[in-house]
Parts: structure tokens; C-alpha cells; sequence
């Protein structure tokens, strides 16, 4: 059979390379950003439907309440009932979860009337799965602690009410810790580049921001001025920590090419609110407070610490919320997202 | 294609129900609870009609997304969504900078036409986020989400590296593909596989479905086409990182960034234990710190 049309044995010629040309005449290299084709432009992912100030609000309050848990049953175990008004705070503090967090939680379901469905199942390959079950038994056990705690007070048989806090208060405090972390853990396991990009240093981070929050809170409201220095000393190598885990983030960030999505709004406030203004200026403030104590002039430092402890609490904050942000941002790149998903970010053995 | 010989049995056009097995004749495969089904792509012989979005449409009564134009080629579907669950991207190859050429070589080379859908994935990291089990794995080895139980938490948006599930406004909970799982309970193949022309789309048993597709890649590759390749098969791009192999696998013929896929997507749930490892060190290092400072003043008190 004769061919009945002319048949082009060369196509035209080959365009110019460009970003989103699909030939895929555009080798990839692994660098900062993908320069490789894209569609259109468009967005690989779908960002997380979470509404971030809701969410990232949760976060930071179920850092502050486990880690409130935390240093009330490791006071009243070193310290006893000289540390009465210490664990006291601590105990109501740690609250702050099993209340408003939950509330937060519910508000931010698409479908709030079927919460409960949560309580169907219980996964291990779910950190929002294995969060509720670790929310539920914290809820429980603090709220056991707070209730012991202010039944003693009222003088309503105070020596068990004694005994029922302590006894619930440490797997509170166990709980509490799972509470400060798993939250990262649940951004991690997402494929969401930026929190993908580094699950362990982000776990640092949180972890040990919940910590520096926790300590921060308690230092402010403690009137115990020897007590007060312990906790600031607590809060100030927690912002180291969380200082470490900062920098392993970022360098992690640069090694697989997510860097760019930290560029935005939501970066922006990562470094200058979560890391400046929450992490480096209360480390700054804690040194020149201990910088006055030295030189023989303690009283001066009340007001150091007062501006160190609120910097520390809106940190906290703002580092769940921008790492939230951030991380919408990653979704919503497709040099971003498909910068990370090279094969050579794969991990070992897979 | 011959015809099934039980095809005669059916030559009216008014059918008074449903021809038991139906899948046996359209698709040549019974579908029995307990095995592996999926679809196989085969996007050299998509023409972009688009027959499998409405389809998919009509069966699943699914709203339109966007009624406008939105100057991708003929891509006015844009992405999957809660109301979208086939999707063709239509690519350009040939021209540069948005202008068409004006000389095409014939057949229409110059495009890469591909019918998306969600994966199916073994390890679907969909499900695996899910904390209210609402999302599942069917009889036929597929993902389905429960629609009387999701709550709308919308943890398998972000899980999903294909960026295909999606939370509906509207009822707030989240949708994506079925693989037709009420049709498949009926002996029926998938509503887009059926109406597909040109069977780029083909429903079939897993593991016929991946014979199939290496036989078409190794035709493919003899008739001068180099750069055809499988993407979603065991070892294959797409199926990296844990994610086992896609239930829904694709014979591409450019990177698969050309077609909005990531090369190499990884299994979320590796990465619960490690940071829950880490995050979990950090607090009880903190603790123990929090133990020696606030005992260390006792005894200075002492």
C-alpha cells in the first residue's frame, strides 16, 4: 500500500529550551530549586486543608500542657511540697490541651458533628491516629491530676487527693511528652515537602519548644525567685535545643532542595517570629539577666525575664503556625515538590 | 479485539438488567472479590477526548469543577478534586514559548495527551493517614473512602504524593477515585475503562494488566519509540519509596514531571517512627535536665 500524504521524515525544529517545555530535553540538576519541565506551573500536591492559626494553635498548646505535665510531676518528685504553688500552676497549665486544644481540633474538622469516628480506629501508620489516643489518655489523667489537686486544696480529704495526683500525674507526664512531639511527627508523615524534608530535627524542634514553653510560662507566674532562675535555665537550654534542631532543619532544607518554599510570607515569619523573636532574643535576654545577677543587681532583672518568658510563649507559637504555613507553600510549588521527589532524596534502602 | 462468545447472548439493544459478569464481555475479566484490580494507562493511544472524565461524571454523579478556560492547551479540568476523578492533561511538545508551530509532522506527534487518576497504591499512604478508618482497602485491592464515616479531618490531602485526594467543600469530606467499587461489586468494569475508545484505559486483573503493559513497552520500543517506559509497576518511577506498586499505572513517554507526577514519591508513614523517636529523646533529655535542676536547688536549700 502506497502511502497517499507526504510523509515529514525530520520534525520541525527543536524549540528553545524552557521551564515547563515537556520534551524533557531539560536535564534535571539537582540544585536549589527544580528548573526541570513542570505542567503549566501547576501545583503537583494538594496543600493540607488545615486552617494553620487553628491548628498550629493546637499544637503549641498541647506542647505547653505536656510539658506543663512534665515539670509538675518531676518538681513534685524532687521537690515535694516545698514546690506546692509550682506543681499546682503546672497542673492547671496542663489543661490547656484536654480543653481548648480539643475545642480547636473539632473546629478545625470539615466535619465537626463526627469527631468521635476518631475513636473507631487506632494506627500505628497514623500520627493523627496515634495524637488521639495519646490526647484522650493525657485528657484523662490530667484532668484527674487537676481535679485531685484542687479537691485537696478545698481541704476535701487532702491526703488522697495527695496520693490520686501524683499517681495520675506521671502518666500524665509520659503522655505529656508523646503530646509535645507527635504533632510533628504528624506533619512529617505527610508528603508535604518542607515538613517531609526533615522528620527528625522538626520533632527536635517542637519537642524542645514545648519544653522552652512549658518552663517559660511556669517561670512567669512563679514568685519563688530561686525557682524562677531553675525554670529559666530549663527554658534557656530548651531554646538551645530547639536552636540545634533549627539549624539541622535548615540544613536539611537546603540538602533537598526545599529551601525556596521557606522564601514566602510563612518563612519570613519562621525566621524572624519563630527563630528571632522566640528563640535568639530570650536567650539574649536570659544571658544579660544573669549578666546583672553577677554584678550584684538581681531586681533589675525582673523585667528581662518577664520580656524573655512572653517572647519564649509567642515563639512557640508562631514556629507551629509558620512551619504550617511554610509547608502549604512547599505543596503548592511544583519546583518545590518535584525538586524533592528526585530519586536521589529517596531514602537508603529503598 | 474478537468478540466474547458470550456477547451473543446479548444482541438486543434494550437489556431488561444487568448481563451477569458484564466486565467478562467489555473488559475480558470476571471480577471476584479477593483479587488485585487496577487500570493500566496506556497514554501513546489517548487522544485527549475526554470521554473518561464524564463518564466518571455521569456514573458518580459529580458536579462541574470550572466552566471557564483556563489557557492550558485543552486542559480546562486543570487538577483532580473532590468532584473531578479522571483528569487528561493535554501537553505541547512541539512549539516553544506557548506558540504553536505551524508545520506539524502527521499524527499529531507534537502532544502527550494522559487520563489521570488517583493510584490505587499498595501502601496507599491515603489510608494510612486516615485516622478514622474511613478510608479502606476494598476485596478488589483498591482505596475507597467511607463516606458515613470520614469526618472531613483532611489528614490524607497532605498525605497523598500524588495530590489527588481532595476535601469537598460543599459536605466537607473528602473524595477521590473509587475504581468504581459499586459498578465492580456489580460485575461491571470502571465507567472511564468502558468508555474509553481507544482503550488507553484498561481494566483488568493487576498482574495480566502489568504482562500486558511490558509486552506494549517492548512493542513500543521496537517500532521507534525509545522512551516508553512504565511508570507504577513493582521497581518502576512512581512505585519508589515503600509505596509497594500503583493499582493504577501509566505508560509515559517524557520524565514524568511532564505529566504533573513525581518521579520518585515516598511512603509517609516511614517517617512516624523516626521522628517520634527523635522529638521523644529531646523532651526526656530535657526532662532529666529539668530533674537536675529543680532537685539541684533542693539540695543547695538543704
Amino acid at each position: 500500500m502506497t502511502t497517499q500524504y507526504p510523509v515529514l521524515t525530520e520534525g520541525p525544529e527543536p524549540g528553545l529550551p524552557r521551564p515547563d517545555r515537556a520534551s524533557g530535553a531539560v536535564a534535571p540538576s539537582p540544585g536549589p530549586a527544580w528548573d526541570g519541565p513542570t505542567y503549566y506551573g501547576r501545583a503537583q500536591l494538594k496543600p493540607a486543608p488545615f486552617e494553620n492559626a487553628v491548628v498550629g494553635g493546637y499544637i503549641f498548646l498541647a506542647g505547653l500542657s505536656g510539658s506543663s505535665a512534665i515539670l509538675a510531676a518531676i518538681a513534685q518528685a524532687t521537690r515535694g511540697e516545698e514546690a506546692g504553688p509550682l506543681v499546682r500552676r503546672a497542673r492547671y497549665t496542663a489543661l490547656l490541651a484536654p480543653t481548648l486544644g480539643s475545642a480547636l481540633l473539632i473546629y478545625d474538622l470539615h466535619t465537626p458533628s463526627r469527631f468521635y469516628t476518631m475513636l473507631r480506629v487506632a494506627k500505628a501508620t497514623s500520627p493523627m491516629s496515634i495524637g488521639t489516643w495519646i490526647l484522650m489518655g493525657f485528657s484523662g489523667c490530667a484532668i484527674l491530676t487537676a481535679a485531685a489537686q484542687f479537691a485537696g486544696d478545698r481541704g476535701v480529704a487532702p491526703r488522697a487527693a495527695g496520693v490520686v495526683a501524683r499517681l495520675a500525674g506521671w502518666p500524665a507526664a509520659v503522655l505529656g511528652a508523646g503530646l509535645s512531639t507527635y504533632t510533628a511527627s504528624l506533619l512529617a508523615a505527610t508528603s508535604t515537602p518542607l515538613w517531609a524534608a526533615a522528620p527528625r530535627a522538626l520533632a527536635v524542634r517542637f519537642g524542645a519548644s514545648s519544653m522552652a514553653a512549658g518552663a517559660a510560662a511556669l517561670a512567669l507566674a512563679e514568685t519563688d525567685a530561686p525557682t524562677r532562675r531553675r525554670l529559666e535555665t530549663l527554658t534557656a537550654a530548651a531554646l538551645a535545643v530547639e536552636l540545634a534542631g533549627d539549624a539541622a532543619a535548615a540544613l536539611a532544607y537546603r540538602r533537598t532542595g526545599v529551601a525556596p518554599a521557606t522564601r514566602g510570607r510563612a518563612g519570613r515569619v519562621e525566621r524572624f517570629g519563630a527563630v528571632g523573636l522566640g528563640v535568639v532574643l530570650p536567650l539574649g535576654l536570659y544571658a544579660a539577666r544573669h549578666w546583672r545577677d553577677r554584678a550584684g543587681r538581681p531586681e533589675d532583672g525582673r523585667a528581662l525575664s518577664v520580656a524573655a518568658g512572653l517572647a519564649v510563649l509567642a515563639g512557640s507559637a508562631l514556629l507551629r503556625v509558620a512551619v504550617m504555613g511554610a509547608g502549604d507553600d512547599s505543596a503548592a510549588r511544583p519546583d518545590v515538590s518535584f525538586r524533592f521527589s528526585q530519586p536521589d532524596n529517596l531514602p537508603p534502602g529503598l | 479485539m474478537t468478540m466474547h462468545p458470550r456477547a451473543a447472548d446479548f444482541p438486543q439493544s434494550d437489556l431488561p438488567g444487568v448481563i451477569p459478569h458484564e466486565s467478562e464481555l467489555t473488559a475480558g475479566v470476571r471480577i471476584e472479590p479477593g483479587r488485585s484490580y487496577g487500570f493500566f494507562t496506556d497514554t501513546t493511544v489517548c487522544i485527549g477526548c475526554k470521554a473518561c472524565e464524564v463518564a466518571c461524571k455521569e456514573w458518580n454523579n459529580l458536579p462541574a469543577d470550572n466552566l471557564g478556560l483556563t489557557g492550558h492547551s485543552y486542559d480546562n479540568t486543570g487538577a483532580l478534586s473532590a468532584n473531578t476523578w479522571r483528569h487528561v492533561a493535554f501537553v505541547e511538545t512541539s512549539g516553544c514559548g506557548g506558540v504553536r508551530d505551524t508545520v506539524e509532522a502527521p499524527f499529531q506527534s507534537g502532544w502527550l495527551m494522559m487520563s489521570d487518576v488517583c493510584k490505587h497504591c499498595h501502601n496507599a499512604p491515603c489510608l494510612e493517614a486516615c485516622p478514622t478508618g474511613a478510608l479502606f482497602k476494598t476485596e478488589f485491592d483498591t482505596v475507597v473512602v467511607q463516606q458515613d464515616i470520614c469526618n472531613g479531618c483532611g489528614y490524607c490531602v497532605p498525605a497523598c504524593p500524588f495530590g489527588v485526594v481532595d476535601v469537598s467543600p460543599v459536605d466537607g469530606k473528602a473524595h477521590k477515585c473509587t475504581l468504581c467499587y459499586d459498578r465492580l461489586k456489580g460485575g461491571l468494569e470502571p465507567a472511564c475503562a468502558k468508555a474509553c475508545p481507544t482503550d488507553s484505559i484498561q481494566f483488568g486483573e493487576l498482574s495480566v494488566l502489568q504482562a500486558r503493559a511490558e509486552e506494549r513497552v517492548a512493542v513500543l520500543h521496537e517500532r521507534g519509540v525509545p522512551g516508553a517506559y512504565l511508570y507504577g509497576t513493582p521497581g518502576a518511577p512512581g512505585a519508589t519509596g515503600d509505596l509497594g506498586h500503583l493499582n493504577a499505572f501509566f505508560l509515559l513517554t517524557a520524565r514524568p514531571e511532564v505529566y504533573n507526577l513525581p518521579a520518585a514519591p515516598t511512603r509517609p508513614a516511614n517517617r512516624v517512627a523516626p521522628s517520634l523517636a527523635s522529638g521523644l529523646a529531646a523532651v526526656a533529655g530535657l526532662a532529666v535536665a529539668a530533674a537536675f535542676l529543680l532537685g539541684a536547688s533542693d539540695r543547695r536549700r538543704s
